[in-house]
């Protein structure tokens, strides 16, 4: 067995839509990647060990743990982060129903529940609150007790669906 | 809602919610510097172990690495941490920044390598070799407090680091005369923060002008700056103390701890900007602990099930450090014990002991045994007299006739509403109705619980109560309100939040106090260079000190605003003349009517026309004020929940929780909600799943977030919460704490709850957390001989 190398590799990473060139460690992992070499901070490191869910983004549309994932192996992968979702003056529908419920309170851990729900409402359009529980305990949130952002997701929901809610 | 407001009360969504829900909110880790080093901490693999020595040859000549740096590099470069304020029965105590002779719990920073980047610096810090000869590990406070125990710290005289007792009235001679003596005993265990942004620091030494930046993540950035320039030898003009947006802390993020220090010795000595981010293991192993307590009490009560008298003991494990003047947290619970309940004849022993595990510190609601001891111990009458646990907390609790009443510690009791909220609480959950479905559940086998807990909740010390604890240091809050050219309103405190959502309320009470719209407010925080010296964010004081001093320094302006406007007015005075949503009206008639005149032309008078200005009058509109609250003000509540424990697998499930809280005057009902809900779920989550695990020879099992268990959505119920409003007629708008109440009612009512429930099996719930393994242990130990149940 040979010494690990740390020369950098050069990659070709594609992150919402754009098409990056950097060099970079084999073994440097794609959430560090992502906050140190393409400055998009919204995917935040809370445990990595894959519990927190923190820095859940999507990879070909799939939600992922960044912080389990190095960077080296996204070369032909769309990967997509909360920054793709919305902007402080244009959030989407599920930031915005987040901000009206109070789902949030630090808000470390509410861009993995954004990138988490985004994703989760294409597939299942009409969730029930149980449902929502159910995915949502892949995200750690130690402020708010969950309720509100439950009500949040349901509320994203109903007017996705172009419900009055 | 109480009083008459315009801005406070209105539930107003927060304004930091859309940087965050957005991803563009900026934490420490987000901060970039260019030219930064990175550190990385080697840590004691033991849980004690005197240091023989260090060999850093191999990682030294790694490749970025800058350098590598001991306890003794340290010492040279920092002062030691000595506490011994004059408290009886407290030993003083001091530590270096990182050890030199011994290390003191499995986690215990020993060296740290700084190098260019994160990876190389872990790559070095594996490298460092670390010769130690084992001592024996002391893990229990029972080991603690045996006479040949080792000592944790070699320089006092025991593992015993304080000690203080109470007796008022005459618990002895209740103890006589009582009907019946009721024990009971409370173990809770070893909890941690937890925060989802863990610990770090980035220290930016600024050569040219010798000034540190410091960059953290911290509750109380102003007492940090004091203790950060005392440690470096520098004055507090050389550094700037700076958070930014924090990803939780829940108390965790008070101390000055040892890593930051020594990041920030370090930036100033390799003069470059140097940065740590703390890993989850190091948060779990080494950030901070807490509530690991063992007690014991003993309620003389008459046949009726009046509490005659009652004598505590309190036992803490209180680690291998003390950040904190040991008696801080232990004495709180025995001064507020007796919280909702009428009792005079009161004894305490509080005992604090120094083990080998990571240091304790107060976590959200330092106090939380408290209601869980109190309101078991008065179930455990019930159990005993075989009386009705509602009835029993009726004929004991205090009632509006009874106030203000003063406890036997001497804390004082006004303006709360614990028989109220107990009404409140037992009508919404429908005590009656529960007890038939009990009652038809256990003859299916299942077993159903109902539990009670009344919630005195201390919140906001003021230095009234520093100065009677004995303990250096002040609960005032100072802030500064500062109407620009233009009208803009600018604000700011000495609190950081770190998570709590501060600028939507902290704008409502500048708002009110001004009379302009909360929208139009801006409150700035976290810099110590523009926040004026306050004594930051913890127990509950967000609120009462910090907004109630917004709202007092908001009301000076005012008075001046008023005072410009009514000599525009060509007015004699301000008399007739008030500001809403920033526009000056006057009193015409029986009616307010516009004047024409809004802050806007108020503030061009001031700062552009100041030779207009009324005699008397200076330039500008900026107002500082600072404010002492009350010794202590309190706040209470009452939580009920009903669960189901299924025997078979020790789970449980918790049916029904609410909670009738006594908040007094809100600032933003949405962010008080938040908080209630999110201090229950961490109450429940620390009572059901949590827990710090050290195995007999003292090495942490539980440094994984597979390990410590925190809960999802799955094990946290909707919460009810059920209003009532008794403003405090002693702070500014009637203002309390609210935001750690929930955990101490959370941790009591299950715990109750689950004893209710498994009162058939002859199971008592004595110790936490409840997980479906220690129900099963429980179960084991007692047979089950009878399926009836005993209580009403």
């Amino acid at each position: 067995m040979t010494a690990p190398t740390h020369d950098p590799l050069t990659l070709s990473l594609s992150v919402n839509g754009e098409t990056h060139e950097i060099r970079v460690p084999a073994r440097k992992l794609l959430s560090d990647v992502l906050r140190e070499d393409l400055a998009l901070t919204g995917t935040h490191v809370g445990c990595e060990h894959g519990v927190c869910g923190a820095c859940t983004i999507l990879i070909d549309g799939r939600p992922a743990r960044a912080c389990l994932t190095f960077a080296a192996q996204m070369e032909g992968h769309e990967v997509t982060t909360v920054e793709a979702m919305g902007r402080p003056d244009a959030l989407s529908v599920l930031q915005q129903a987040l901000h009206e419920e109070h789902g949030l309170q630090c808000g470390f851990c509410t861009p993995g529940i954004v990138v988490t729900f985004e994703h989760y409402l294409r597939e299942n359009p009409d969730p029930t609150a149980e449902e929502v529980r159910d995915v949502l305990s892949g995200n750690l949130c130690r402020c708010t007790g969950y309720q509100n952002i439950v009500a949040a997701v349901l509320k994203a929901a109903a007017r996705m669906r172009g419900e009055a809610a | 809602m109480t009083g008459d407001f315009t801005e406070i009360g209105r539930a107003l969504p927060r304004k930091e919610d859309r940087r965050l829900v957005s991803g563009r909110g900026r934490y420490l880790d987000d901060l970039a510097f260019p030219g930064a080093l990175h550190v990385s901490f080697v840590r004691s693999p033991h849980a004690h172990a005197r240091i023989l020595g260090i060999d850093s040859a191999e990682a030294s000549e790694m490749p970025g690495v800058v350098g590598v740096f001991t306890g003794r590099d340290l010492d040279q470069m920092t002062t030691r941490l000595r506490l011994a304020p004059p408290i009886e029965g407290l030993q003083p105590t001091e530590m270096t920044t990182l050890p030199i002779d011994k290390v003191r719990f499995h986690g215990d920073p020993v060296v740290c390598v700084v190098a260019t980047d994160r990876y190389l610096a872990e790559d070095a810090a594996e490298c460092v070799t670390v010769d130690y000869e084992q001592l024996p590990a002391v893990t229990s406070i029972a080991e603690a407090l045996a006479p040949d125990a080792a000592l944790v710290d070699d320089s006092l005289s025991s593992n015993l680091v304080s000690h203080q007792s109470l007796n008022v009235g005459d618990p002895a001679a209740r103890r006589a005369e009582a009907h019946r003596v009721v024990e009971a005993r409370f173990a809770l265990h070893r909890h941690t923060h937890v925060p989802l942004e863990t610990r770090g620091c980035v220290a930016d030494w600024d050569e040219g002008r010798a000034h540190l930046n410091m960059h953290i993540g911290n509750q109380v950035p102003h007492p940090l700056r004091s203790q950060l320039a005392a440690r470096l030898g520098l004055s507090e003009s050389q550094v700037t103390v700076i958070s930014p947006d924090v990803g939780g802390a829940f108390g965790q993020k008070i101390a000055l701890y040892r890593e930051e220090l020594t990041v920030a010795a370090l930036s100033r000595h390799l003069r470059r900007p140097v940065r740590w981010r703390e890993d989850r293991m190091e948060n779990l192993m080494a950030a901070a602990h807490a509530r690991e307590y063992e007690c014991r009490t003993r309620a003389s009560v008459s046949e009726t099930g009046r509490i005659l008298g009652l004598e505590l003991e309190i036992d803490e494990d209180f680690g291998g450090y003390c950040f904190y003047p040991a008696n801080y947290m232990a004495r709180v619970i025995a001064l507020i014990m007796t919280g909702p309940y009428r009792i005079q004849d009161y004894a305490y022993e509080v005992r604090v002991a120094l083990t080998n595990k990571c240091g304790a510190g107060p976590m959200r609601a330092p106090m939380a045994i408290t209601s869980w001891v109190m309101e078991g111990t008065i179930d455990a009458i019930a159990r005993e007299l075989e009386l009705d646990p509602v009835e029993l907390r009726r004929i004991n609790a205090l009632g509006p006739e009874d106030l203000p009443y003063k406890m036997p510690t001497g804390e004082i009791l006004e303006d709360v509403s614990p028989r109220e909220t107990l009404e409140i609480a037992v009508e919404a959950i429908d005590v009656a109705a529960f007890r038939e479905r009990q009652e038809k559940a256990l003859a299916e086998g299942r077993f159903l619980g109902l539990g009670l807990c009344t919630v005195i909740e201390s919140t906001t010390y003021g230095s009234e109560f520093y100065k009677a604890a004995g303990i250096p240091g002040s609960g005032h809050e100072s802030a500064w309100v500062r109407i620009e050219p233009s009208g803009a309103v600018n604000a700011s405190v000495g609190l950081m939040g770190t998570g709590q959502g501060y600028e939507s309320p902290l704008s409502q009470a500048v708002a009110e106090g001004l009379g302009v719209r909360s929208e139009d407010v801006t409150v700035h925080m976290g810099n110590t260079d523009i926040a004026p010296y306050g004594m930051g964010s913890r127990g509950g004081r967000g609120a009462t000190a910090g907004g109630g001093t917004l709202y007092l320094c908001a009301l000076k302006a005012r008075e001046r605003v008023l005072a410009i406007a009514a000599s525009m007015l060509d007015l004699n005075d301000a008399g007739g003349l008030r500001m809403r949503a920033g526009q000056i009206e006057r009193m015409i008639g029986d009616d307010w009517q516009e004047t024409g005149l809004a802050l806007p032309d108020v503030a061009r008078r001031a700062y552009l026309d100041p030779l207009a200005l009324p005699e008397g009058i200076a330039p500008g509109l900026d107002f500082s004020h600072s404010y002492d609250p009350p010794a202590m003000t309190y706040s209470n509540s009452t939580h009920a929940c009903e669960v189901e424990v299924d025997p078979q697998t020790g789970a449980i499930s918790i049916d029904r929780y609410l909670v009738a809280e006594d908040a007094g005057t809100v600032l933003n009902p949405i962010v008080v909600r938040g908080q209630q809900q999110g201090a229950i779920a961490m109450g429940l989550s620390g009572a059901l799943l949590e827990q710090v695990v050290y195995d007999g020879t003292g090495q942490n099992l539980s440094a994984t977030l597979a390990d410590y268990l925190v809960a999802s959505p799955n094990e946290l119920p909707e919460f009810e919460i059920l209003h009532h409003h008794t403003p405090n007629r002693r702070t500014p708008a009637g203002i309390k704490g609210m935001a750690e109440g929930g955990v101490m009612g959370a941790i009591g009512v299950i715990a109750n709850a689950v004893s209710d429930a498994l009162a058939p099996r002859g199971v008592t719930i004595e110790r936490l957390p409840l997980t479906p393994q220690s129900i099963r242990a429980l179960l084991r130990e007692t047979a089950p001989s009878s399926t009836k149940r005993t209580q009403p």
